[in-house]
């Protein structure tokens, strides 16, 4: 078989190999290139005002006003932990939410923090969280899609020579320029 | 049957990294046995400048757009330190709000002008709502933290 013929086969198959990650690390990436404070790729973060029995003055924060506040606020949730943040506010934590109580006014800003079906998994795999054996399928696949790129690079015939080497001119281009032309 | 496994093992995979786990281990292991307390290192924080701690407490904050950071409250009421991580290299789980923590890593100073002081007040005040006084900020400011190296948390 000739050289063109193994690089076909090695191009294909890498290919195929690689569809799935691809697909993974392309739809993470688009999500985590706009992360913000505004907008977190893997958790959806709702925050919502509402409206407690104030603390009667001269009373401290107890546990009967924690559960009073949630009982108020209609929160079922199992308890994790209650904090005091400073003399006004206590923040209380249950199951998927943080729930603020300005303790003078019973005023109350609840966050709720839910995982992105799907993008929380993927997110987890791209971010390369879990790290370990991750690393390793990671750093594989890394080299494998360099494979791809230089295979297809001695795929290029005769025939189409000039739009292909124009095609990856522009692909390199694009980051070079990038570089040197953006504000320091 | 061919099918039906592949699918059981693309749920199982899944499963396995949306699972919370007991205990959950992030960044180098944590190698000192002594806590310093929160309280002490605020109150002395020269002292332990450059060095490396470990401490515990309730984690009340977390980094809402990339992990990186956390509060973990102090002994003492109404105090905090703030945990700050390389972004990428830990990233703190949002859910570990209201859980505790045992965290290891290096106490450093940061110095902040008047603008920057302000500007980070103001951003938090709008973060979390809470009413920040401008007006108390006057000149350069210093505030000490934790450079997380390793976490617990349960």
């Amino acid at each position: 078989m000739s050289w063109r013929k193994w690089n076909f086969v090695l191009h294909r198959d890498l290919g195929y190999l690689c569809i799935g990650l691809t697909l993974l690390y392309g739809i993470s990436g688009l999500a985590v290139n706009h992360t913000s404070h505004a907008f977190n790729p893997s958790y959806t973060i709702e925050t919502q005002k509402g409206q407690v029995s104030p603390l009667p003055s001269g009373k401290v924060p107890d546990m009967s006003y924690v559960n009073q506040c949630l009982a108020e606020l209609s929160i079922t949730a199992q308890f994790k932990n209650v904090a005091m943040l400073n003399p006004e506010t206590i923040r209380i934590f249950v199951e998927g939410n943080t729930i603020d109580v300005i303790v003078a006014t019973g005023e109350t800003i609840k966050e709720k923090i839910e995982r992105r079906p799907l993008l929380f998994g993927i997110n987890y795999l791209h971010l390369n969280k879990g790290k370990g054996t991750w690393t390793w399928v990671a750093d594989i696949y890394a080299l494998a899609i360099c494979l791809l790129a230089l295979t297809g690079l001695f795929m290029i015939r005769s025939k189409g020579r000039r739009r292909a080497l124009f095609l990856t001119t522009i692909g390199f281009l694009c980051p070079l320029l990038y570089l040197l032309l953006k504000p320091s | 049957m061919m099918k039906k496994n592949s699918l059981f093992l693309l749920v199982l995979f899944f499963l396995s990294v949306t699972t919370c786990f007991a205990t959950m281990q992030l960044g180098a292991p944590l190698t000192l046995q002594e806590v310093t307390k929160v309280s002490e290192i605020n109150k002395h924080p020269d002292q332990y400048l450059g060095k490396q701690v470990l401490i515990e407490g309730l984690i009340i904050n977390v980094c809402a757009a990339r992990g990186c950071w956390m509060d973990i409250a102090s002994d003492v009421p109404f105090e905090k330190i703030k945990i700050k991580v390389v972004d990428g290299e830990i990233v703190f789980p949002l859910e570990a709000k209201g859980q505790t923590a045992r965290v290891e890593g290096i106490v450093e100073a940061v110095h902040l002008t008047e603008d920057q002081a302000r500007s980070m007040a103001r951003h938090h005040a709008e973060k979390s709502g809470e009413k920040v006084d401008l007006s108390t900020i006057k000149g350069p400011t210093t505030y000490y933290r934790i450079r997380g190296l390793g976490a617990e948390i349960n």
